[in-house]
Parts: C-alpha cells; sequence; structure tokens
C-alpha cells in the first residue's frame, strides 16, 4: 500500500526551523511505524534520528507521537492507523533534541524522586533466606511492576504539559508500585513525597496516560489509589 | 517550546479520546463561567457606585446577543457540575471505577445528563428571547 509519511524534524545548531519531511511510500498494512522509520533511512534519508531498541514492546525507547496519539512505533501496525496518511512527532512536553528524540532527564528525575526501589532495612526472616508474601499481597501492585519507563503516560498528560515540575503519571506508577508491596518499608515517605501540590493533586483525571498506556498499565486507578492512601493514611 | 505553547498545542492537536475532551470542556465551561461571574459581580456592583452604568448593564442583559450567552452559560454550568460529580465520585468514593471501559461510558454519560437538564432550560430561554424580543408568542 502507499502511504504519506509526514515526519517532525530539528536539527539543532544547523539554522534550521522545526519543521516536517514528507515521504510518499510503498510499505506492507502490516509493517509497524517503526519499520517505517527504518525504511526511511534505509531507502531515503539516513540523518532521520529516533530512539529504538528491542523493537518488540519491551524497552520503552521509542515512545512517539503517531497521528497525534503517544504509542510505542514498534507497537503500532500502519493498518490499525486506518488512514494511509501517517504523522510522527516527538513526546510532547520535554525538550527535543533531534527530529523524534527528546531529553528524557527531566522524566527520570521525576521517577528517581519517588524512590523507586525496594527499601527494608528489618533483619531477614529466621531462615535467613526470603521475605516471603502471599499471592494475595503480590496481586495487590501486580499492575504497576508492568512499567517500562516510555514516557508515554507522563507526556501524554495536560498537567504535564503546562508544568514540567508535576512528578508526572510514570513516577506515580513507580511509587505505587513500592508503595503497596507489603515488604517495603518506606510507604509513608514515598506518600509524603506524593502529598504536593506537583505530586498526586496535580492529576486532573483526563486519562490520557492510561490511554497511553502501551502496557495497559491502570494508570489513572494507580494514581487514586494513592490519592486515596494519602488521604485516610491507609493502605488498602 | 514554551509550556503554553506545549499546553495548547496539546489541547489542540493531541488526540485523546472521552477523556481527554471531556477535561477540555470541563475547562473551557469553568472558564466561561468564571468570567460570566466575575463580570456578574462587576456589574451588581454598579448598583451602588454607579446607577446608570447599571441600567445599561440590564439592558445588555435582555439584548438577543447575551440571552444566546446565557444559553450557553446554563450549559457551561450543568456540564461543569456534572462532570465535577463524576470526577468526585471516582476520585474520592470509587477509584477502582477508573478504567478506560467506565471513564468512556461515564463521559459519555455526562453530556448525555446535562443535556437533559439544559434542553428544557434552553427551551424556556429560547422562548424567552422570542416572546420579549421579537414580539412573538403574544410578547
Amino acid at each position: 500500500m502507499e502511504i504519506k509519511l509526514k515526519v517532525f524534524r530539528y536539527l539543532p545548531n544547523n539554522g534550521n526551523k522545526p519543521h516536517y519531511d514528507t515521504y510518499i511510500m510503498q510499505v506492507n498494512p502490516t509493517d509497524r511505524v517503526l519499520d517505517v522509520l527504518e525504511q526511511v533511512r534505509a531507502d531515503s534519508d539516513p540523518s532521520l534520528a529516533y530512539r529504538r531498541s528491542c523493537a518488540h514492546g519491551v524497552c520503552g525507547s521509542d515512545a512517539m507521537r503517531i497521528n497525534g496519539r503517544n504509542a510505542l512505533a514498534c507497537k503500532v501496525l500502519v493498518k490499525d492507523l486506518g488512514t494511509n496518511e501517517i504523522t510522527v512527532e516527538p513526546i510532547l512536553g520535554l525538550k527535543v533534541l533531534r527530529d523524534l528524540i527528546v531529553d528524557m532527564d527531566p522524566f527520570f528525575e521525576h521517577f528517581k524522586s519517588v524512590m523507586p526501589y525496594f527499601i527494608n532495612n528489618e533483619p531477614l526472616p529466621s531462615d535467613g533466606k526470603e521475605r516471603l508474601q502471599s499471592p494475595e499481597q503480590r496481586e495487590r501492585f501486580d499492575d504497576t511492576t508492568k512499567c517500562i519507563l516510555c514516557a508515554a503516560c507522563t507526556t501524554s498528560c495536560p498537567s504535564f504539559w503546562a508544568n514540567e515540575e508535576y512528578v508526572g503519571p510514570a513516577a506515580i506508577v513507580n511509587a505505587h508500585r513500592f508503595v503497596y508491596d507489603s515488604r517495603d518499608r518506606a510507604a509513608a515517605e514515598r506518600l509524603q513525597i506524593l502529598n504536593d501540590q506537583m505530586g498526586v493533586w496535580r492529576c486532573r483525571t483526563v486519562f490520557n496516560c492510561t490511554e497511553a498506556c502501551p502496557r495497559d498499565i491502570q494508570v489513572t486507578q494507580a494514581i487514586a489509589d494513592v490519592k486515596k492512601a494519602i488521604n485516610s493514611g491507609k493502605l488498602e | 517550546m514554551s509550556s503554553l505553547k506545549t499546553t495548547l498545542s496539546g489541547y489542540a492537536g493531541y488526540r485523546g479520546r472521552e477523556g481527554h475532551y471531556s477535561f477540555l470542556l470541563h475547562r473551557i465551561t469553568g472558564l466561561g463561567t468564571a468570567l460570566f461571574l466575575t463580570i456578574h459581580i462587576i456589574d451588581t456592583s454598579w448598583v451602588y457606585f454607579a446607577p446608570n452604568a447599571y441600567q445599561f448593564a440590564i439592558d445588555l442583559y435582555r439584548s438577543t446577543l447575551f440571552g444566546i450567552g446565557e444559553i450557553f452559560l446554563v450549559f457551561s454550568v450543568l456540564f461543569h457540575g456534572v462532570n465535577g460529580l463524576r470526577i468526585a465520585f471516582f476520585d474520592l468514593i470509587a477509584p477502582k471505577f477508573w478504567q478506560i471501559k467506565k471513564t468512556r461510558s461515564s463521559t459519555r454519560w455526562t453530556l448525555a445528563v446535562t443535556l437533559v437538564l439544559w434542553i428544557p432550560a434552553a427551551g424556556i430561554m429560547i422562548y424567552n428571547i422570542l416572546h420579549h424580543n421579537f414580539g412573538m408568542f403574544g410578547g
């Protein structure tokens, strides 16, 4: 099938302004948008820059706006877009470094700010082995363990577009993963960090994050869980 | 890109689903209502500070253009209120309802409830405009 691909281009320090390049191409309907971009690099313009790594929806490198909506380029099939015109742009709210590559540093700073690691300084159980938990306790935070830090959620959030200081959905999801882990002992500290104007209270329940998540994490629900935990002082 | 430019381009250009458009409508109706309330507080204060100007404001409110604006104002107040109740219910009482399916259907329900409340009110207001400003229905 023939498609018309429009790609956002920006090469800093080269005197050029952000613009769109258009390519008319022959592709297979079952090609992924990432395949289409690879084809551009191979056949038309090797200077096109974007991030990719595993190309199978696991590493989270290739989040971008495809026809106005955040997604992983390696998970979107051309035929599923329902149109022959495809527009690819960088995710919104983070500084564009070049073409489809954005500066992910602010995103990872927010991620780090919620202490996304296991904290438990209590002595190990008497057998010196694992800290056990029941399947039900594990189930409580199963959904939020699936995050691959692609930033599709955070950069689809109007609150983040308006203010880069907002910690963002991804950081809250990763806090949730440890707050609700029965083995962790730093839930109170994380809730204190998120109990801030730039924490969970900045969430306007727009739901773009949940719609954009390539791992189908119930992001808004996780944020609501954290809000409720802060309000009630209880982890349910 | 400045955050204002990013925000506005995201508002207008991001192709979200029902939640995105519900959020935008919530913002627009909230701003519209706040703007009207501000103007209304100012013109009401003219009763004391500038009686002539107050009479002018009342005449303006009775004009057809303002009458049409008030019909949209009623929609704004109703949508903002109903949607606010939906969000408060989900957020404070039933966070487990924050799922894609429930959000999509609840935003549609919110619009439907708003229209059910708004259409009769709009009908009465249109009748009043036609009656008082155009002499129809024995006016």
